[in-house]
């Protein structure tokens, strides 16, 4: 067993855990974060994205032990109580969600990007969510509602 | 407006089948499959697994209390194999454990030896065998012996379209619960009976101790309709056996090995035109890879005949469907239904007589599209065509002729990279084609603070049915959307439900909504009335919350009425339920009227080659589409748009291989590949046919699922466009998937 300290959403937190499970099932089995879903467990989908000091990484991808000393987010930690934040907001507003099992990494790809890069072209926006698979949408109101956010973060 | 549980999922908040938390002592189950494609089970020995670690149990065919059958059109499919096995992937028992990875551990200890049997995986071979799931079936209209003789073109050829993977992003999963009276069973399905009953067979037990419920889906396109019944008895069996909650999630592999996709297709074709290109005769025959067992398969090859003359009127037509059985996982449900699959046959045919007749593929297309009043294949006549008026406002709307002439000029001035454009129109009947299926009931409770419950058939998988319906109870009763909560899928409060199916969810749930409403409103009109002292309800009318007497507003509000009610003994509870008016189909002469009504739409897509690489990017698809009076206007454009990817998706990147042992090779999301934000098209318009209310649909709108589909097809024809301005005289293999190995193979092959 092994002890991980490190920031998660926000809180910083301790966990005792075996050392050989995924940093996806660390979210889910052990903090009952179950916004992070697992899509594929080939880091091939995007459904189990969380960032990782700021980063956007495949959840299934990271082992549990390498979070020690990072701030990790996940959708939980998105929005502020029940305010919803900009992105999660023109999900909505653009019908950017329909089944909403791939979502939240979706949003979060999305979250990453515009922390970086605040006023993306439409190019980097396919490149931030590119590796985020969605079998509903066709992607078109997803890439609308990221662009209208980064639209009102540049008013701001 | 937007899907109903759209706040959860942007928060994260919304459970699925593996986000539930379970309950103290859930045990996780593990299938153990067949890893040959057809044999004998000489030997299958758990010993050495039931010592492994955590396990508390393995559960095969002679552990089934009732029937070992889980088949639904046809009784021909175990839930566990007994002495053969017929597909790689085939499940054999059930192991049981106090964690999944320790289930799965066991199951690599499982000592099995086969006998290998041969195993037949062409459904043409199969055929030649007469290895059959049903007697072949025959749709037939005019004289197509006596046709051929007046047609001055004949035109033959063969046509292959490839299998396609589902990939909700979502894997199949259940949790069952013992309970005092039976098993409880949360199960991701797009038919909650279909688990109820089946679950009932497997246990022996009547159908009222089977409560199944469903809270949503991550997606479901098809794949769950029948096939997420298997996992959910196996979940209900293993609880049963040992009185303790079970959770069953396959892990993406095994849903990919295990589960069935979209039916393979190899189909012979030959139409007839006159030299002006109206199409006289057309014969088709099917060969429909089913797999091992019948699960959805003559229904779905029913479809593909349904739709093999598109949007097309043909006078002789003469199509014959085989369903035959091969050593693969039975092939199911997919949006579509088996409709692309004969309409890519028929757009096939259609290309290739333009090709030899020297004519434009979209002038054939507009001279043979469906008139109100035409016969279709299985007897039913078009009303409310809008074939027509789809196709001409498309190119009103988008200049198409000027498209076609742009891209002229760019493949004039470009040698390697080349543009392609096509037209494709589409007709789609609404109902199911199983008759009996078209049903729906609702069960609506007004709570005493005026809060709303409405409790339906229909299952949410991010259709967005639920949004749907929730606005149809809001509008039927004239109150604000907030006070309505649309119910989980149960069958303890709906019995008897038909699968969320056939794109008619919204249709046959939403009328039976209207129609409980509809009971709950006369009701309290009644009261009203009697509030008012006046004698005739029928004056009443409640119109945004407010009460009116002849169009006079009064002091009432619905708030007041349901209070009253409660107090004067009412009740505020109502069922109704539904079946759609006026269709039948006889199985025999195969005529009748078997759809409500149809879906008409047309689309252009366009796309750019490189012609070295064999690499593609879609610049556009602009769509103009029938779709009645929208409920919901965000909802029905995600349908088309995501719709139209997933078709592009099957004519273009989606490959299924198996290698020559009835393996799967592209198991994994590494390796098949959906359709991602680089391949989906630059550019999607979608233009409502104006003036289109649909009196067979609620609120008039028209059904949206699976049409969309199909205008994916025209990707298939863009594309060999944009290969013959590279390659003229191309001799082109019609073998979709277009993957850009196979283009390159069209390009340059010898």
């Amino acid at each position: 067993m092994i002890t991980l300290k490190f920031i998660l959403n926000g809180k910083e937190v301790s966990i005792t855990t075996e050392p050989h499970i995924r940093l996806l099932d660390l979210l889910r089995d052990k903090f009952d974060l179950t916004g992070t879903k697992e899509g594929c467990g080939v880091g091939e989908c995007g459904a189990c994205t969380v960032l990782m000091n700021g980063r956007a990484v495949n959840s299934c991808l990271a082992l549990a032990a390498q979070v020690e000393g990072y701030e990790i987010v996940t959708i939980e930690g998105i929005s502020n109580g029940d305010v919803l934040s900009p992105l999660q907001k023109n999900f909505l507003l653009h019908g950017a969600v329909q089944c909403g099992f791939c979502t939240p990494g979706m949003v979060l790809s999305a979250a990453a990007l515009l922390d970086q890069t605040p006023n993306p072209t439409e190019e980097e926006i396919k490149d931030a969510i590119a590796g985020n698979l969605c079998r509903c949408t066709g992607y078109k109101q997803i890439v609308d509602a990221i662009k209208e956010t980064a639209k009102e973060l540049q008013v701001k | 407006m937007r899907n109903y549980d759209s706040i959860q999922h942007v928060r994260g908040d919304s459970l699925f089948i593996d986000d539930i938390t379970p309950p103290q002592g859930t045990l996780y189950g593990y299938v153990y499959y067949s890893p040959i494609a057809h044999g004998k089970i000489l030997q299958l020995d758990f010993s050495e697994a039931l010592k492994s670690t955590g396990v508390k149990g393995i559960f095969s065919a002679k552990d089934i209390p009732g029937v070992n059958q889980i088949g639904g059109i046809i009784q021909d499919e175990n839930l566990f194999a007994e002495d053969s096995v017929h597909f790689v992937g085939h499940p054999i028992a059930f192991i049981v454990a106090d964690t999944q990875l320790h289930a799965h551990e066991a199951a690599k200890k499982i000592k099995s030896i086969y006998e290998k049997l041969p195993a037949i995986f062409d459904p043409r071979q199969a055929a030649a065998e007469n290895k059959l799931i049903i007697p072949h079936r025959k749709f037939e209209l005019g004289n197509i012996d006596s046709a051929w003789s007046e047609c001055e073109y004949i035109i033959e050829g063969s046509v292959e379209s490839g299998g396609q993977e589902h990939i909700y992003l979502e894997t199949q999963g259940s949790i069952a619960f013992p309970t005092e009276s039976g098993i409880k069973i949360i199960s991701a399905t797009q038919g909650p009976t279909a688990v109820q009953r089946t679950a009932a067979k497997i246990l022996n037990l009547p159908m009222n101790r089977i409560e199944v419920d469903v809270q949503r889906l991550g997606g479901g396109f098809g794949g769950k309709e029948d096939q997420a019944t298997a996992w959910a008895c196996m979940a209900a069996l293993a609880a049963y056996k040992l009185n303790t909650p079970v959770k069953l999630v396959l892990p993406r592999q095994e849903d990919i090995r295990l589960t069935g996709k979209r039916h393979p297709y190899s189909s012979d074709y030959k139409i007839g035109l006159t030299k002006d290109g109206k199409i006289l005769a057309y014969e088709v025959t099917f060969y429909q890879n089913a797999g091992a067992t019948a699960d959805l398969s003559p229904a779905i090859l029913d479809r593909t005949l349904f739709h093999c003359t598109n949007s097309y009127f043909i006078p002789n037509v003469r199509a014959t469907g085989l369903s035959c059985k091969t050593n693969l996982p039975p092939f199911t449900a997919f949006r579509g239904f088996g409709g692309p699959q004969g309409m890519f046959v028929i757009e096939t045919a259609i290309y290739k007589a333009a090709l030899v007749m020297g004519m434009e593929p979209a002038e054939i297309q507009r001279k043979n599209l469906l008139n109100e009043g035409d016969e279709l294949p299985y007897g039913q006549k078009t009303f409310n065509c809008n074939a027509i008026r789809c196709f001409d406002e498309l190119d009103h709307k988008f200049s198409v002729k000027n498209i076609f002439q742009e891209i002229e000029e760019f493949n004039m001035k470009n040698k390697l990279v080349k543009k392609g454009a096509a037209i494709m129109p589409i007709c789609f009947g609404i109902s199911f084609t199983t008759t009996f299926l078209n049903q729906a009931s609702a069960l609506v409770h007004i709570y005493t603070d005026g809060s709303i419950r409405v409790n339906t058939a229909a299952v949410e998988m991010g259709q967005g049915v639920n949004a749907k319906l929730k606005r149809i109870a809001a509008r039927t009763l004239s109150v604000n959307e907030s006070r309505i909560k649309v119910d989980t899928t149960n069958t303890s409060r709906i019995s008897n439900t038909s699968p969320t199916a056939a794109s008619k969810g919204t249709d046959l749930n939403g009328f039976a909504v209207i129609d409980a409403c509809n009971i709950l409103i006369e009701r309290i009109k009644k009261v009203a009335a009697e509030e008012l002292g006046k004698d005739d309800a029928s004056k009443i009318s409640i119109i945004d919350e407010n009460v009116f007497y002849e169009n006079e507003p009064t002091i009432l509000t619905f708030i007041d009425l349901v209070k009253k009610a409660y107090l004067k003994r009412i009740s505020l509870t109502a069922q109704a339920h539904h079946s759609t008016p006026n269709i039948f189909f006889d199985l025999k002469s195969n005529k009748g009227n078997p759809f409500a009504y149809h879906i008409y739409g047309s689309a252009i897509i366009q796309v750019t080659l490189d012609c070295l690489r064999g690499i593609y990017e879609f610049d556009s698809v602009k769509v103009v589409h029938d779709f009645g009076e929208s409920i919901d206007q965000i909802i029905d454009i995600g349908q088309m748009e995501g719709g139209i990817v997933q078709g592009l998706g099957w004519m273009t990147i989606e490959e299924l291989i198996w290698n020559g042992e009835g393996k799967l090779l592209t198991d994994a999301l590494s390796t098949y590949k959906i359709p991602d934000i680089h391949f989906a098209p630059k550019e999607i318009k979608i233009h409502a046919l104006e003036n289109s209310p649909n009196d067979f649909g609620p609120l008039r709108s028209k059904a949206i699922g699976e049409p969309p589909f199909m205008y994916g097809i025209g990707a298939y024809f863009a594309l060999t466009n944009a290969m013959r301005a590279f390659r003229p005289n191309m001799k082109i293999k019609y073998d979709a998937p277009l993957t850009p190995e196979k283009i390159l193979l069209n390009l340059y092959n010898k």
